[in-house]
């Protein structure tokens, strides 16, 4: 387990930790937070938060999860500073971070529209409705995640779904 | 209140589309905790209690009586505490073990699983025809793994017992050698 041995004293496997979780948290941060500074921001700072109280992380279910929980977190309080702040959503980012993966004029400004969209969404609504549907979490595995019990979670991924459902109509149509 | 409806699909497959990451973030990382101090425990109340010191006060017939037990106590240990070993494999052998797809419209697919630290481009899948296949070479042991369709559509192996992962996600399970 490499847990144990960065636990044993092997900082240098704490690296492999990183890399196999970077790419589903780092997908997780950028859809939530919409900007890529901001997204590396919260990751950055989630994986050091969880390196100094690895040895709470001894539990049944795993470090993805728990590490999850972190960073669902600090994209809560980025949220809320953006949103004390300035309340602007940097989509570019978004699409800029994207095109590279499918250089389709249509699918980025699909995935702009859809950017604004989640923008939109309260903050609760856009989180559980990406943990469900785009990183495939059980509401169980959710629940520990989030902190919030299944019933309120599924009530936030239904109006999520609707709401974007409102607002991308015309989109998806095209 | 339904999930079923797939009209956010189409939405759905762009978002689960891999982020763009700066690809030094791993060192970036690692550069600061290096910096802080080693993430053990603190010691719990019980190894205290236990490192004090001790005394224990016995008359000689007392001495002798618990000696005799305590050796009557290890040779039954020593007797019925040998831990069960499963079927002998020679260190470092290896099977070769196919994985198979059948996806008719994908683009590309890669296999991820416990064998290659659940890494998205490590094991792609060759095509023939509508058929994806890899064979990869594991040494005894139980893996769990899941295709990766397209670059973002998670797919459990059909024709293997599942497993969830540490998400609740459902994955495969693959056992060779036997164990």
């Amino acid at each position: 387990m490499l847990l144990r041995r960065v636990l044993a004293g092997e900082t240098r496997v704490y690296a492999q930790l990183v890399d196999r979780y970077r790419g589903r948290l780092g997908r997780y941060a950028l859809r939530m937070l919409g900007n890529r500074d901001d997204a590396e921001d919260a990751l950055q700072d989630s994986f050091i938060r969880a390196y100094r109280s690895l040895a709470r992380c001894e539990g049944p279910h795993g470090f993805g999860p728990w590490i999850f929980g972190i960073l669902v977190n600090r994209c809560r309080t980025h949220a809320a500073k953006r949103a004390r702040t300035q309340g602007i959503m940097v989509r570019d980012d978004v699409a800029l971070a994207a095109a590279s993966v499918a250089p389709s004029e249509s699918r980025d400004g699909l995935r702009d529209a859809i950017a604004r969209a989640l923008e939109q969404l309260p903050v609760e609504q856009r989180e559980a409705f990406l943990l469900k549907h785009v990183e495939d979490l059980s509401y169980e595995v959710m629940e520990r995640v989030t902190g919030v019990r299944p019933a309120t979670l599924r009530m936030r991924v239904f109006r999520a779904r609707d709401e974007l459902r409102k607002l991308l109509a015309e989109t998806v149509r095209d | 209140m339904t999930e079923q409806d797939d009209s956010l699909e189409p939405i759905i497959e762009i978002l689960r589309e891999p982020a763009v990451l700066r690809a030094d973030l791993t060192d970036r990382v690692m550069s600061e905790i290096e910096r802080l101090p080693l993430p053990g425990p603190a010691a719990p109340n019980p190894v205290r209690w236990w490192r004090r010191g001790w005394t224990i006060r016995l008359t000689p017939l007392r001495g002798l009586g618990l000696a005799a037990g305590l050796a009557a106590l290890l040779f039954a240990v020593r007797l019925g505490g040998r831990p069960r070993v499963g079927p002998v494999v020679p260190l470092g052998a290896r099977a070769m073990t196919q994985f198979v797809l059948i996806a008719p419209t994908a683009t590309s697919v890669t296999v991820v699983g416990d064998f290659n630290d659940w890494s998205m481009s490590a094991t792609p899948l060759e095509r023939a025809g509508g058929v994806w296949s890899v064979a990869v070479p594991l040494g005894p042991g139980r893996y769990r793994y899941a295709f990766v369709v397209n670059g973002a559509i998670w797919q459990r192996d059909p024709e293997a017992p599942a497993a969830d992962d540490e998400f609740g996600r459902a994955n495969s399970v693959v056992t060779v050698g036997g164990t």
